[in-house]
């Protein structure tokens, strides 16, 4: 259950906005970031407050690449999979990630620490290839620039899985 | 009307049409997935690849998305054209499963044409195709996700054509799906089109899966009857048996769709206890033997008694055929004129539309889709006639103001406004919206008749609510410039139809020129408005059987006991008679009773005219002989492989061609059999009877006189007000989208959908007899219980108990009584300790 005072304050945006439909997205992340990842009780939260039906909200649910519809690690890495990156590709970042933390794309370790997700474009082109990890950008990637970003994660602590 | 040139031919079209439907124009089919007339052109799925080579546009092109413009030169055939195309079908089949021998589509699926046409017959890509797991969509749809290329025409049709949301699509790229939130059956009544329209196997017809290829079936053009719109359909039979139905593109009609119950509710036609076999007091005959056993008691009953102890009642499913034949046999046997309905109101309201619907004012379908403004009164559009809401939401998509007068809670898939108004309010909450929307707009071009009727319109409702929204609703319509009235004809009286076409007439002389558009109860209800002129209602013919005026009763594809309100009356009565004579393919309780029983041909086997709600005369073609179907004759077990005749096979005489005979035996004038039905009756219908032959048109022949001769705009105006008595509940019996009307009713996958019998009330209603949502209503009527549940919501008219037919309510809903009070409720959940709040149960 949404704690009251989330819900009252997506509500009442909710109640200014003169198109509520808009602002999917904005309670997507809000309800996210309290469960962890968007589950089947908050999408249908979602619904209920934005009078959507169910199917509307996981049309968008699983069109975006930063909605969770599934558990995911304390950290997820967005790798980019876009075409300035592969520009910048000898070795695949992708793979080599996925290959270091043993997980295929789309997993997560099974320490729940790192869930691993191709993406679009993260708008780091300039630091191509680059990643996003809970909101944060990385990039250029070589192996021991990964190397060393995962170590020094494992050892922050972070509750949230935030996602800007 | 831009000129060009496709493959070498030359060809004009409007402006704004499409290159690939000036192609089709030609005759040359551009191969297409995502692209749909009706649904517009959205350029997604690369397939309608053609070359420009001269002209404004230059290259390589979509078709769909290119519009026609003078000079172009386009080539179909271009290498170039021809190879994108090959690779677009091979892209696309590189996830497709080859398994078209075990998918319901092959045969008339459009992907299995243009993997051909476009040149893709061999496989290249080896690797694993993605592949997905179906969902449970209900007793209608099948799906099957992995045949899926894409192409988005049914989210499209669902979500933006047809206002429904429980389908779509989710995901991106490998992982996109198209299906619902989670299993369930789909919750839009017009489903089924998903089938006609995804160019593959995801969406297949549930029920008569695996029975089939196309190729197998008997098809022909038909008419759906199960409401008054007379929607087109494609019907398909296999051994026997009505298994398919499709939709017909006919744009004065349904244009492209057709409503669930119309495609599924043929069942009808291949029950197993569908009457196959003659009666004559209880035994069995051979048929002509029972005819003429009619025809011969028919003789000494007039004999002894008079013709006119004879009596006919045929019914809004006969055919027109069929009327035409009852009013030409009872005319010259000097029988009393024909009935068509049971009910007296049904009767009336029907004589009115008919009498009052001419093309000044008729609006079809279409004409309602372009309106700017629609009022639809007395009507539950989704429940009366499911294809009137798609086409009232087209209307809405661009923009049109709705409103909807009823006491029901009303549910449409667009956003309209909802003015609940109890039944007896309904005449004067329309005269009250249109006389504000005709004052406001000004009253310039009006006569004096007109003055004088528009100042005798009431002015006022009593409830200050309604008058609020009667009054904001008639401003809406002072400043439409394109507005229809829509007039529903099942729960209000004769006194609406002709009080809307008055108030159609009022606006035409203004500046806001309103069309008109009529519901009515049966699927050639028009026809028997027209033919039942001259006759009293069924309600005084039970009189004269009673009386013993009447001694003889031919009933022709009716049920009297279907619906009739006083059953141990009309029991007594048809007791009384002498001769019940019974034709009929329904297993009905008169066909039970009668004394002399005919089997019927559906409108599969017979064929037949109907004319719909806008007297639009159109022609089901036959589809079928009829007889057994081989599933029930065989067991189950493979068809017989000899051509042998099979038991059963007999066909089953058309009602016309029964009641033909009987008038050979009765030694009557036999029409001459080639000439159309209407020469029958030159007296009834001149000029019309050379006009009138088959084949019609197949868009259909519109009958409306240009100008009604009926008596229009008098004065006084008289506008029933009669609203219940404090305390009491009028009972409203409606109709309900499924397992409610009589011939769908009896299809399985559609009782399915049709939910438990209910019962509807308003909150205040509900509050202050202390009953509450969700509990169970009990009648006791004559020993036999009704059952239903109630629901309270507060989107209707209070004083009203809302009771939809529903087949599974036995004979004693029929007597539900007309008006309930409140204080019985309670009892009637059979929780006899109210616990009120203190303050409710003393206002
Ligand atoms: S399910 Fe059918 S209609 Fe829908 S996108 Fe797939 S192929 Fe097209
Ligand atoms: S709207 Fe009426 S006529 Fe049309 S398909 Fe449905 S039931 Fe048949
Ligand atoms: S393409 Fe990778 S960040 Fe833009
Ligand atoms: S039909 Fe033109 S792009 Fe699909």
């Amino acid at each position: 259950m949404l704690p009251e005072e989330i819900r009252h304050r997506l509500e009442t945006r909710i109640a200014a906005s003169a198109h509520p439909r808009e602002l999917v997205v904005d309670v997507m992340y809000e309800l996210q970031n309290h469960y962890g990842f968007l589950n089947d009780v908050a999408l249908r939260e979602v619904a209920e407050l934005l009078q959507l039906t169910p199917l509307e909200v996981e049309e968008l649910a699983t069109f975006y690449d930063f909605i969770y519809r599934r558990p995911v690690g304390r950290f997820v890495l967005h790798v980019c999979d876009g075409v300035v990156c592969w520009m910048f590709e000898e070795q695949s970042a992708l793979d080599y990630i996925c290959k270091l933390l043993g997980v295929a794309p789309g997993e997560t370790t099974p320490d729940g620490q790192f869930t691993v997700l191709p993406t679009v474009c993260v708008g780091y082109c300039d630091h191509a290839p680059a990643m996003l990890i809970n909101g944060k950008l990385y990039g250029p990637l070589t192996p021991e620039f990964i190397d060393r970003t995962l170590e020094e994660l494992r050892s922050i602590s972070c509750d949230l899985v935030l996602c800007r | 009307m831009p000129y060009l040139i496709i493959d070498n031919r030359h060809i004009q079209v409007p402006r704004g049409t499409t290159v690939i439907d000036a192609a089709e124009r030609l005759g040359i089919m551009i191969p297409r997935f995502c692209y749909l007339k009706v649904l517009g052109a959205v350029g997604a799925c690369r397939m309608c690849a053609v070359m420009f080579e001269a002209g404004p546009v230059k290259g390589l092109q979509m078709s769909c998305m290119v519009q026609a413009a003078d000079g172009m030169r386009v080539s179909t055939t271009h290498p170039e054209a021809v190879a994108f195309r090959r690779q677009i079908i091979e892209w696309l089949m590189i996830n497709h499963p080859h398994d078209c021998p075990v998918c319901d589509e092959g045969g008339h699926c459009l992907l299995q044409d243009e993997t051909i046409s476009g040149g893709h017959s061999r496989r290249r890509y080896t690797g694993a195709k993605r592949t997905y797991p179906d969902q449970d969509l209900g007793p209608l749809v099948q799906h099957e996700m992995n045949r899926c290329i894409q192409c988005y025409r049914c989210v499209r049709f669902y979500q933006e054509y047809a206002g429904y949301r429980d389908l779509g699509v989710m995901g991106i790229a490998s992982r996109i799906y198209y299906g619902r939130f989670s299993d369930g059956a789909l919750e839009s009544p017009f489903s089924g089109n998903l089938i006609d329209i995804c160019p593959t196997g995801v969406y297949t017809d549930r029920p008569s899966r695996f029975l089939a290829r196309r190729w197998d079936l008997q098809r022909a053009d038909s008419i759906c009857l199960h409401c008054s719109l007379g929607c087109n359909t494609v019907a398909g039979a296999h051994y026997r048996a009505v298994i398919r139905q499709e939709s017909r593109e006919n744009v004065r009609v349904n244009g492209s769709f057709i409503c669930d119950r119309g495609r599924y509710g043929h069942a009808y036609a291949n029950l197993a206890e569908r009457p196959r076999q003659s009666r004559l007091d209880g035994e069995p005959a051979g048929w002509r033997e029972a005819a003429r056993e009619a025809a011969a008691r028919l003789k000494r009953i007039a004999a002894a008694a008079g013709h006119s102890a004879i009596a006919v009642l045929g019914s809004a499913r006969n055919s027109l055929e069929t009327q035409i034949m009852l009013r030409y046999l009872s005319h010259h046997a000097q029988w009393r004129p024909p009935r068509f309905f049971v009910n007296g109101s049904e009767a009336r309201s029907t004589a009115a539309v008919v009498a009052r619907l001419d093309s000044r004012l008729a609006a079809g379908l279409p004409d309602l889709e372009e309106a700017d403004f629609l009022l639809a009164v007395g009507v539950d559009p989704v429940n009366d006639a499911p294809m009137l809401a798609l086409a009232m939401r087209q209307a809405a998509r661009k923009g049109a103001k709705i409103v909807v007068l009823d006491p029901r809670p009303v549910e449409l898939p667009f956003a309209f406004d909802l003015l609940s108004a109890g039944l007896g309010d309904l005449p004067a909450a329309l005269a009250v919206l249109v006389k504000t929307a005709v004052s406001q707009a000004g009253t310039d071009g009006c006569e004096a008749q007109e003055k004088a009727f528009l100042a005798a319109l009431p002015g006022r409702v009593p409830d200050e609510k309604l008058q609020g929204q009667l009054g904001q609703a008639g401003g809406w319509l002072a400043a439409s410039r394109r507005p229809a009235i829509i007039c529903g004809s099942a729960i209000a009286g004769p006194e609406l139809a002709g009080l809307a076409a008055d108030l159609a007439l009022l606006l035409q002389t203004g500046k806001t020129p309103s069309r008109l558009f009529y519901l009515l109860p049966g699927p050639n209800a028009f026809g028997a408005g027209l033919l039942q002129r001259g006759s009293r209602y069924f309600p005084s013919l039970l009189q004269d059987i009673e009386k013993g005026g009447v001694r003889a009763l031919l009933v022709v594809e009716n049920d009297p006991f279907f619906r009739y309100p006083d059953q141990d009356r009309l029991h007594s009565a048809l007791g009384k008679l002498e001769l019940l004579m019974v034709l009929d393919y329904l297993p009905s309780r008169a066909a039970r009773a009668a004394h002399i029983f005919l089997p019927g041909a559906t409108v599969f086997e017979a064929g037949g005219s109907f004319i719909n709600n806008c007297g639009l005369l159109q022609y089901a073609a036959p589809v079928h002989e009829g007889g057994i179907p081989l599933a029930q004759v065989s067991g189950g077990s493979h068809p017989p492989r000899a051509h042998a005749p099979a038991p059963g096979s007999e066909k089953c005489p058309s009602a016309y061609e029964a009641l033909l005979f009987l008038a050979n035996e009765l030694a009557i004038r036999p029409p001459t059999m080639d000439a159309s039905p209407w020469s029958l009756l030159p007296e009834d219908f001149p000029g019309q009877a050379e006009l009138l032959a088959h084949p019609y048109p197949t868009d259909g022949l519109q009958l409306l006189p240009r100008l009604s001769e009926a008596e229009s705009l008098q004065t006084p105006v008289n506008l029933p007000t009669s609203g219940p008595a404090a305390g009491a509940l009028t009972v409203l019996r409606v109709e309900q989208t499924f397992g409610s009307e009589e011939l769908s009713c009896y299809a399985e996958p559609l009782r399915q959908l049709a939910g438990p019998p209910l019962a509807l009330l308003h909150g205040a209603d509900a509050d202050r007899a202390g009953v509450r949502d969700g509990e169970q209503l009990c009648f006791e009527i004559g020993g036999e219980k009704v059952e239903l549940a109630l629901q309270v919501t507060n989107r209707m008219a209070p004083g009203q108990l809302i009771i939809p037919h529903h087949y599974a309510l036995g004979r004693a809903a029929c007597r539900l009584p007309a008006v309930v009070a409140q204080a019985e409720l309670r009892g009637l959940t059979g929780q006899d300790s109210p616990d009120l709040p203190q303050a409710i149960t003393e206002s």
